[in-house]
Order: structure tokens, then C-alpha cells, then sequence
């Protein structure tokens, strides 16, 4: 209990740190709803004459518009780039020195960064719901709620893991900030980050359930809007946790390699 | 009286693999299609042992290897071959009970949070260090009241002078008491009046808990009016270990500078 305590406080300072840097925060936050506002302006537009458009009501699609502003939050927001940075500049050494394990640090660090987004979107959400008057397709059973809720958790472990791995590229190169956006920017298209996933051709969603981005945000959107039906959930549920093992270990693995050959350059 | 060697290095060796690149566009050109690396031997065979309560200064030209040393004695970077003990430790290892037992502070490098007041740094590293709350409270009265930085603590960092900043970094190093400290270049940026106080921390802290202190320094008066004993280093290699009497005694009147010059020369 004591050892997590520390991570507790570690959670509390970057939400500290997060209001004393008001400017980037708010900025932040602008470009999120200037997303999120697109997206409904767009789907809105392709229903406007018609009552569905690929198996999704107007608000369904609506709600998945929503969903996906929040899923973004939580599962994409993160500060895992300052993983590499980190490496690069020597001041992982100042982590090294001390008992904490930089893994969880830099997840308390991200619980922050989620948390404070999480707050921010529902507000941003709440607030674009009374001024359009959207008509949401909320769902009908308690139990969708709580299998929502796990998959959205589990999502955002898998993508921790992740994001950790490749910040953990600064160990070998001081070039990782490329692959990084190229890397996010597939996750988030093949994630369903943009759109429904479905509306894709069939051979290529065949394609995409072996990667992990789909169970990010498409998986427990399906679930919210009460698309998936019980095998789906079951498969889903499975690749997340297969996933979650696999990404964990490799972790590890290059965490190990990795800090055996730090260089603490600049430190 | 027993006196217990603290620090122990034997052979100790580091080679790092140093990309290289020829100057101009076309150098640059060349290098993206072929990268090529360079073994560059940092410290060979170094060995020395640091009894308990000691204050060392382990001094070379820029490049001589030092920090390279310190770094190894933290256990930031694995040595390429030898052995090293610190407090019976394997500092590599980076076990919790040795960081709890150790500091290294480097002066050009802040551990202290840019955006926020002190304060938080100091708490943050009273959870990771389990500090309990009446001990932290005793040191951090203790460490505020030596280094005069009472009423410093609240204001952000960032709005600190340099030397503010160093003496609250040092007494964050210290809040868990640490038996070992490794000092790179400590009073490094600082004006006459603040070197004197934090060379006069120094010397408090190693009387006042009979801490083993290394320090690296490019300031004569650091070497003079702290160290006990010398361990000159160039390229690499130990030139000379021996007491700063004994030193003083072999060049006479001639001043530290002049006759640090001497013995590398001599080497």
C-alpha cells in the first residue's frame, strides 16, 4: 500500500502540473472539440435525407460520434511520448536512481493526462448533447454499461503497452519521434477512431481483427451501442486479454534490453 | 575502530559505440544510407576503494572519464567489464535498499519540478523514498535551515535563481539521508558567495552523518577546502591516488591548477 502510495502522489502532481500549464491544457481541449464537432457536423450531413447509412441509425452513428470523442480520451490520450524524449535527453537516469519502477510512474503520469481529458470531454460532450438536442442510442440493459466499462479499461491497457514499447525505441534511437506519429495515426485509423469500422469492406475487417487497434475503440462501441452479439463480445474480450499478455511481456523484454543499454547521455 | 570500505571499483571498464559522420551535406547524405560507429574506450581499468565517511575528489580534464565512473558507481550504466560495490551493493542492479542509501547529483541537471513550487519535489520523493512523516519533517527543518531556503520552498521553480535551485536540489538528494553521495560538479554556474555555502553543506553533511561523498569539480577551491583525498583521472585511467596533503606536499608552493597540469602531465 505504502509503495503505491507514491504513484498516487505521482498522479496528483501531473494533475497539478496540468493546471499550472493552463494555456496548453485549454488549447488542447480546443482541438478536441473542433474534432468532435466536425464529426457531427459530417455524419449529421450524410443523414440528413436518410434514416441509416451502413447498418447505423442517425442515432446510433450520433452516439458513436460521442463514444469516440470519449474513447479518444481515455484510451488515446496519453504522455508516453515523453518516453523518448526522456531516453534521449538522460533524464530517465533521474528514475533510475530512485526506487520507483518507471513502468508504473509513467502510468500514473498517463492516468493524469487520461483523467484530466476524460473530465474535460464529458463536459465538451454534455455540452454540444444540449445544444444540438442529439437524440443518442443509449443503451437499454445495466449489464452493456459494465461490459462497456471493461472493455474500454482493457482497451486502454492495451495501448499503454503499446505507446510504452515504442517510447522504449529512444533506448536504440534518438529517431523515434517518426515511427511514433505514423504509429498513432494508423492505430487511431484502424482503431475506428474516425469511423465505424464496419463500413469498411468485409475482407479488409477480416484483416484488421488480428491487430490489436480494433478492440480499442470499435470493440467497445459495439458493445455501447448493442451491436455485437455474445460470441463477439466473448472474441473480443478473448483478443483483448491475449493481446494484453502478449503486449505486456514484450514490454518487459524491451524494457530490459533497453535500460541494460542506456547510455544516460546528457545526464 | 573498524573503518568499512564503502566503495569498491575494480578494473572497472566502459567502452561506448559513438556513431560517427563526415562534416557537410554530403557527410550527412552518406551517413543516411551507411551508418557508421566508432568503440571508444571511456574508462580502462579503473580501480580504487572509498572507506566510510571519506570526502574524495575524483578530478580529470573534460573527457577524463569521471562522470562516465560516477555513472557506473549509480548504477545508470552497466560497466563493459570489472567489478563495482557500493555499500556491499551491485549498483547495476538498482536494487530499492541501495537507491534508498545513495544520491547522485548532478549539477547541471534538476530533479525538481520546472512548474511547480519545491515543495511538491520534496514530497514527492518523501513517498518514493517511504520517508516517514516525522523523520521528513526533522530533515527537511534540518537540510532548509543549513542550506537557507526557507522561504523558498513555495515559489515555483522556475522562478528560482541558479543557486536557489541548486540548494534546493541538494537538499531534495538528501531528505533520505543517504550514506553515499556522488556530486557532479555541484557548485557548477554558481556565484563566489553560493559556492561557499554549498561547499560548506557539503562539508556539514559528511561531519554531521559521516557520509562517504565522491565529487567530481573543475573548481580548485571545491578540491581545497572539501576533499581529504585526490583521484586524478585522464584519458580514462587513474594517474593518481593519494591524500591532498600528500599532493600538496609533492608540489610545494605551486598552485593546485598548475600542479593538477603537472601530474597529468607527468602521466
Amino acid at each position: 500500500m505504502k509503495t503505491l502510495r507514491k504513484y498516487g502522489f505521482v498522479f496528483s502532481l501531473y494533475w497539478q502540473e496540468g493546471l499550472a500549464q493552463r494555456a496548453s491544457f485549454v488549447m488542447e481541449r480546443f482541438r478536441a472539440l473542433v474534432v468532435m464537432t466536425s464529426l457531427y457536423y459530417l455524419w449529421s450531413a450524410l443523414l440528413r435525407n436518410q434514416t441509416s447509412f451502413a447498418g447505423y441509425s442517425r442515432p446510433q452513428i450520433l452516439t458513436y460520434v460521442f463514444g469516440m470523442s470519449l474513447l479518444r480520451s481515455i484510451v488515446f490520450a496519453s504522455r508516453t511520448d515523453e518516453i523518448a524524449m526522456e531516453i534521449n535527453q538522460g533524464r530517465l537516469s533521474g528514475y533510475l536512481l530512485k526506487p520507483v519502477y518507471y513502468f508504473v510512474y509513467t502510468f500514473s503520469r498517463d492516468l493524469a493526462e487520461k483523467s484530466t481529458n476524460f473530465i474535460s470531454s464529458i463536459i465538451e460532450i454534455s455540452g454540444l448533447y444540449l445544444i444540438f438536442h442529439v437524440v443518442l442510442a443509449w443503451p437499454r440493459s445495466w449489464q452493456t454499461w459494465v461490459l462497456f466499462i471493461l472493455a474500454v479499461t482493457l482497451a486502454m491497457f492495451m495501448n499503454y503497452l503499446l505507446n510504452f514499447m515504442v517510447g522504449c525505441w529512444g533506448f536504440w534511437t534518438s529517431e523515434s519521434s517518426g515511427p511514433r506519429f505514423l504509429l498513432a495515426l494508423i492505430m487511431e485509423f484502424t482503431a475506428g477512431a474516425f469511423f465505424p469500422l464496419d463500413i469498411l469492406p468485409l475482407h479488409i475487417q477480416h484483416i484488421l481483427q488480428w491487430f490489436p487497434s480494433p478492440y480499442l475503440v470499435f470493440f467497445p462501441l459495439n458493445i455501447l451501442l448493442e451491436k455485437a452479439d455474445m460470441h463477439q463480445i466473448i472474441n473480443g474480450f478473448t483478443a483483448q486479454i491475449i493481446w494484453i499478455i502478449g503486449l505486456s511481456l514484450m514490454a518487459r523484454l524491451v524494457w530490459v534490453r533497453g535500460s541494460a543499454n542506456y547510455g544516460a547521455e546528457g545526464a | 575502530m573498524v573503518i568499512n570500505p564503502v566503495i569498491v571499483a575494480s578494473d572497472l571498464v566502459k567502452t561506448y559505440r559513438v556513431p560517427q559522420k563526415k562534416p557537410g551535406l554530403a557527410g550527412a547524405f552518406n551517413n543516411f544510407f551507411s551508418r557508421e560507429y566508432r568503440n571508444v574506450e571511456a574508462v580502462k581499468n579503473v580501480s580504487f576503494t572509498i572507506q566510510e565517511g571519506e570526502l574524495v575528489g575524483f578530478l580529470g580534464p573534460n573527457g577524463a572519464g569521471k562522470t562516465t565512473t560516477l555513472k557506473m558507481l549509480s548504477g545508470l550504466l552497466h560497466p563493459t567489464s570489472g567489478d563495482v560495490h557500493v555499500l556491499g551493493f551491485i549498483p547495476w542492479r538498482r536494487e530499492a535498499a541501495y537507491q534508498k542509501k545513495f544520491t547522485m547529483v548532478m549539477g547541471q541537471r534538476t530533479q525538481l519540478w520546472w512548474d511547480l513550487p519545491a515543495w511538491d519535489s520534496f514530497l514527492l520523493n518523501k513517498e518514493i523514498f517511504e520517508i516517514p512523516n516525522s523523520e521528513f519533517d526533522k530533515t527537511i527543518k534540518e537540510l532548509a535551515d543549513l542550506l537557507e531556503i526557507q522561504d523558498l520552498l513555495d515559489t515555483p521553480v522556475k522562478k528560482l535563481s541558479l543557486g536557489q535551485r541548486m540548494k534546493a536540489e541538494l537538499a531534495c538528494s538528501l531528505l533520505h539521508h543517504p550514506k553515499v553521495l556522488l556530486l557532479d560538479e555541484p557548485t557548477i554556474g554558481l556565484d563566489v558567495i553560493m559556492q561557499q555555502k554549498v561547499r560548506q553543506f557539503i562539508l556539514d553533511y559528511n561531519q554531521r552523518y559521516k557520509a562517504t561523498i565522491l565529487l567530481t569539480s573543475h573548481n580548485m577551491e571545491d578540491v581545497s577546502e572539501l576533499c581529504t583525498r585526490l583521484i586524478l583521472i585522464n584519458h580514462g585511467r587513474i594517474v593518481s591516488d593519494e591524500s591532498f596533503e600528500s599532493f600538496q606536499a609533492r608540489y610545494g608552493k605551486t598552485p593546485l591548477t598548475e600542479a593538477m597540469r603537472a601530474a597529468f602531465q607527468q602521466k
